[in-house]
């Protein structure tokens, strides 16, 4: 029930207006999901840091929340080197070289964790793009490369750790927004618990995330890994994932999800309607593509 | 030309001046659409629109008569429903291009999305470049040209029309077959290309439906009628029904098609009863003065809300299933006790119209019947999502009853078993329903109210969803409401009772803060004043009557609505069997019944001491069995079962 959008800038570079680009993309599909509004955004990353947000709430129990993740930072050796109250998160960069699943198992266990990497930050709350952008300044965001989401909840609750993106619950660094409904979830999630992998919520999106990032961490390439999203998932789904250096996206055989794509020399963008598309490029008719159904595809940033 | 800029105008302001120019018979340039949804819908007269750049979903959407350019792509949805005029689109299309036309001629240079004229009925989809998945799917009639490839599934469960494709054909659909080319086809094709300036010398394939799924190979045969009441019996799993239905499944090998509703016994509104001794009220003649039973439905979003003169709608029922006879006897009735009728499935019709004082127009997922005009005089508009007696499936009319009038007004080929699909072209999800809801707003000014009807499955996620999307209020109807046909075991078994129906929805509604602001009409099994009352009690706004209206109205409740050969001309279309029905009678039949339940509601709510009926409150209910008890949450008070006043009831 909502709306993605995404987009990477392929000259190398890391001061494109990521923040601003994502902001009227997802402005210009709010009527798909008015209730919250979520940003997948990649830093340059600085080696041997790794940057963690969490879900504190606004409220009394914050500082309890801020001491316990405080306490198991300390107790992985995690040395704080950043930090900062943003909305309803908390966001550290730490300085750590351990086993990152182990961590980010024991952190999840203590906290509600919106996303962990050496790039990646996750920004996601109630309200549309403006209004969290007021919050988290998703405007300043310069970059290379971000997903987005807006959503419209139906079934859950509207509460921030229901909003998309979804980070890949273990694996640094990948993101996921979805729109669409995957039918055999029980199954597959069933497959990935007996290997020993942890979910936080039960939506669908985790569940893309944890299966593409599994299979990148054996090696599998994010082509690769989306051909077989395609097979192995049932349902309806138009979807878009994010690595520190790599966009793709793939759609369900049934097409049952809008997506339009827009590339040229300078970007790749994708979003579900070409009202979001054309929100880059005001007043230009633009040549698009409506993907079709059971394909996928990824772009790489130039190096 | 007049100059409209979207970089300064909403798309609804747009609308209003395209209307406007369009009276005043001004052609109109729309500048900066920038992709914006819904540009042109609505549109009646024939001038020519020029959009200079993309346009959104919806581009044209439930027009009649004029002429559009698009100068680049469009998105889902092209010229939804529009019956005659024209639209070039330079770029390409997204999904559902031509969804349910009846009559245009949509031309997209480039290349068409998926589903490509869906249920379309007549005109012509032309297509110069590639087809996406399924291109004609489901559709009824009239001709889709592609000059590229057709795309996998082309002709998927088609019923009639023609794809002719230049191009590869990648695969063909279910029931449909490839077959030669007339020449005089080929020359209507050539004709039109040159008109369109699109030039082409190759040669085209045609595809057409094989006829494989348009009948069931055997139908029902007619049975000694039972009444619904014995078959009801006593046992649910043993009885003279049962027989019947395995008799019958012996005959045809397959499921048993019947009209009605579930014949198990569920719990239900006669499970619960009022904490105030109704038996000790005296009569009333002239109770009905005495309370205001005046109901507004629909000004939500500020339209011009439905106005029932008592909290009572006559349930949507099609012209198809029912004759026109009865249909008219209904919406005389309506008008007679100054509540709504609704058209149900397949369409309006003028006496109908003319016969309603307030009229409610379904749109289902075949687009039967659907149009712009019948839109815009309509005092409620319907997005039929499921019905009680078949959550998930489509509507049905055996071949019978499927006549040249009503294959006409609906759009389709006669003589077909029609099965209307189970799911919309064009909402496959809350995100897109949005959209839909907010084209028939367009289309009609925002000033006509807009509902969804409801069979109960996941109530609760339903109603949030209908919430979300903004309708003006919900028909929701539970596993006891009947139908015109439908498979025996998805009647019995498919959906909740409406008594689970309505407390999940109130308690869905309270969760989101909407009881005040979205209301809800129950039905499904309210078969007078006395669940009328209890049902208001448990928060709806209203009630509706489907079964109770026909029976009144001279329904003998055989079971054999699906035959067609109704011995009463209520459901049938053979005009040998429509002339026993008289119209006006009935109609004096049915008004009597829905005067009865007036007097009923009237009683109840004076009794209670109540000057509004909306003040009947869950706390005035108990429940009388444990069932019930467990789906309301109402206390367990089996004393009151007894209609002896105070001998064995204690004060509660
Ligand atoms: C003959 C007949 C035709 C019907 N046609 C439609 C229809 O076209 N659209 C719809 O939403 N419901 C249709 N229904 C269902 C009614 O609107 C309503 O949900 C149901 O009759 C309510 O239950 P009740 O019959 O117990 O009052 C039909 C019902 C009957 C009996």
């Amino acid at each position: 029930m909502c709306g993605i959008a995404g987009i990477m800038y392929k000259r190398n570079t890391m001061d494109a207006g990521v923040g601003n680009a994502l902001i009227a993309m997802l402005d210009g599909c709010q009527h798909r999901g008015p209730d919250s509004t979520g940003f997948a955004l990649y830093h340059e990353p600085q080696p041997g840091l790794l940057r963690l947000r969490f879900f504190v709430g606004d409220e009394e129990r914050t500082e309890d929340r801020i001491t316990r993740i405080k306490a198991k930072l300390a107790e992985f050796q995690a040395e704080i080197v950043d930090e900062s109250r943003d909305g309803t998160t908390y966001r550290v960069q730490v300085k750590f070289s351990g086993d990152l699943k182990a961590f980010s198992y024991a952190m999840e266990h203590v906290a509600k964790v919106v996303s962990i990497g050496e790039s990646l930050d996750i920004i996601k709350d109630i309200g549309g793009a403006h209004d969290v952008d007021a919050t988290y300044k998703v405007d300043s965001f310069e970059g290379s490369h971000g997903i987005g989401h807006v959503r419209l909840a139906t079934e859950s609750d509207v509460a921030p750790e229901a909003s998309h993106p979804f980070w890949a619950t273990g694996f640094a660094d990948i993101a996921i927004v979805h729109n669409g409904q995957i039918t055999n979830y029980w199954k597959m999630r069933r497959r990935l618990e007996k290997h020993g992998f942890e979910f936080n919520t039960d939506n669908d999106s985790e569940l893309i995330a944890v299966y593409l990032a599994e299979k990148l961490s054996n090696g599998i390439s994010l082509r690769d890994a989306l051909e077989d999203s395609i097979e192995d998932m049932d349902g309806t789904f138009s979807f878009l994932v994010s690595t520190k250096d790599e966009i793709g996206y793939a759609k369900d055989n049934l097409a049952a999800k809008p997506m339009v794509k827009y590339e040229d020399d300078d970007i790749i963008a994708i979003a579900s309607e070409e009202v979001s598309l054309n929100r880059l490029f005001p007043g230009k008719p633009l040549n698009t593509v409506e993907p079709p159904p059971g394909t996928f595809n990824t772009w790489q940033k130039s190096i | 030309m007049a100059k409209i800029d979207l970089a300064r105008l909403s798309v609804t302001e747009a609308n209003k001046l395209i209307r406007k120019y369009g009276a005043e018979g001004e052609n109109v340039d729309v500048l900066n659409p920038d992709a914006k949804h819904h540009i042109g819908v609505g549109l009646v007269h024939p001038i020519n629109v020029r959009v200079h750049g993309s346009a959104g979903y919806f581009c044209a959407g439930l027009s009649d008569g004029a002429r559009f350019e698009v100068e680049n792509n469009v998105g889902w949805g092209l010229a939804d429903n529009m019956l005659t005029g024209s639209i070039v689109v330079r770029g390409n299309a997204g999904a559902i291009a031509a969804v349910a036309i009846r009559g245009a001629e949509v031309i997209v240079h480039g290349n068409i999305g998926s589903r490509a004229g869906q249920v379309m009925k007549e005109g012509t989809l032309l297509c110069a470049g590639n087809a996406n998945f399924m291109a004609g799917y489901m559709m009824y009639g009239g001709r889709i040209v592609i000059l590229g490839q057709s795309g996998e599934k082309v002709g998927q469960d088609m019923t009639g029309g023609t794809l002719y494709v230049a191009g590869k054909v990648n695969s063909l659909g279910t029931d449909a077959k490839q077959i030669d080319l007339e020449s005089d086809e080929d020359d209507e094709i050539r004709e039109m290309l040159e008109r369109y300036q699109i030039p082409f010398n190759g040669s085209f394939q045609k595809i057409v439906n094989a006829g494989e799924k348009l009948h069931y190979s055997r139908n029902e045969p007619r049975s000694r009628s039972q009444s619904f009441f014995m078959a009801s019996g006593t046992s649910d799993y043993w009885n003279a029904k049962v027989q019947t239905d395995i008799d019958i499944k012996a005959q045809i090998g397959r499921y048993r098609i019947r009209g009605y509703g579930a014949t198990r016994a569920l719990p239900h509104l006669a499970d619960l009863a009022f904490r105030k001794d109704l038996s000790q009220i005296p009569a009333d003649g002239e109770v009905t003065k005495k309370i205001d039973l005046k109901t507004e439905i629909g000004a939500r979003n500020g339209a011009e809300p439905i106005k029932l003169s008592m909290p009572v709608m006559i349930a949507p029922m099609s012209y198809g299933a029912l004759s026109k006879s009865a249909k008219l006897a209904l919406a005389r009735a309506s008008a007679l006790s100054g509540i709504s009728e609704n058209t149900g499935e397949g369409g309006m019709m003028d006496e109908q119209r003319e016969a309603a004082d307030q009229l409610i127009y379904q749109c289902l997922s075949g687009r039967l019947g659907w149009n712009i005009h019948d839109m815009q005089r309509a005092n409620g508009l319907e997005i039929y999502i499921s019905q009680g007696a078949k959550p998930g499936l489509g509507g049905q009319l055996m071949a019978k009853k499927v006549t040249e009038e009503i294959a006409r007004i609906r759009g389709i080929p006669a003589g077909i078993d029609l099965r209307s699909p189970s799911r919309h072209p064009d909402v496959l999800g809350a995100d897109d329903l949005v959209i839909k809801v907010e084209e028939f707003r367009e289309a009609t000014g925002h000033r006509i109210p807009v509902s969804v009807k409801l069979g109960a499955g996941r109530v609760r996620d339903d109603i949030k969803i209908a919430f979300k999307d903004g309708f003006d209020f919900v028909e929701l109807d539970g596993l006891q409401g009947s139908t015109g046909a439908a498979g025996n075991e998805v009647l019995e078994y498919v959906g909740i009772p409406t008594l689970s129906a309505i407390q999940e929805a109130m308690d869905a509604l309270g969760e989101v803060g909407g009881v005040e602001e979205m209301p809800v009409v129950l039905m499904g099994g309210i078969k007078d004043g006395l669940d009328a009352a209890k049902a208001i009690a448990l928060g709806a706004h209203a009630v509706a009557f489907g079964t109770a209206a026909i029976i009144a109205g001279g329904c003998i409740a055989c079971l054999q609505c699906h035959v067609g050969q109704c011995v009463v001309g209520i459901a049938t279309q053979d005009p040998e069997h429509e002339k026993r029905y008289q119209t006006n009678v009935e109609a004096e039949n049915i008004h009597r019944f829905l005067e009865g339940v007036r007097w009923q509601l009237a009683t109840i709510a004076v009794a209670h001491g109540y000057d509004d009926i909306h003040q009947l409150d869950r706390n005035d209910l108990v429940a009388l069995t444990p069932e019930a008890a467990a789906i309301t949450g109402l206390p367990y008070e089996p004393g009151y079962r007894d209609t002896k006043p105070q001998a064995t009831r204690k004060a509660s």
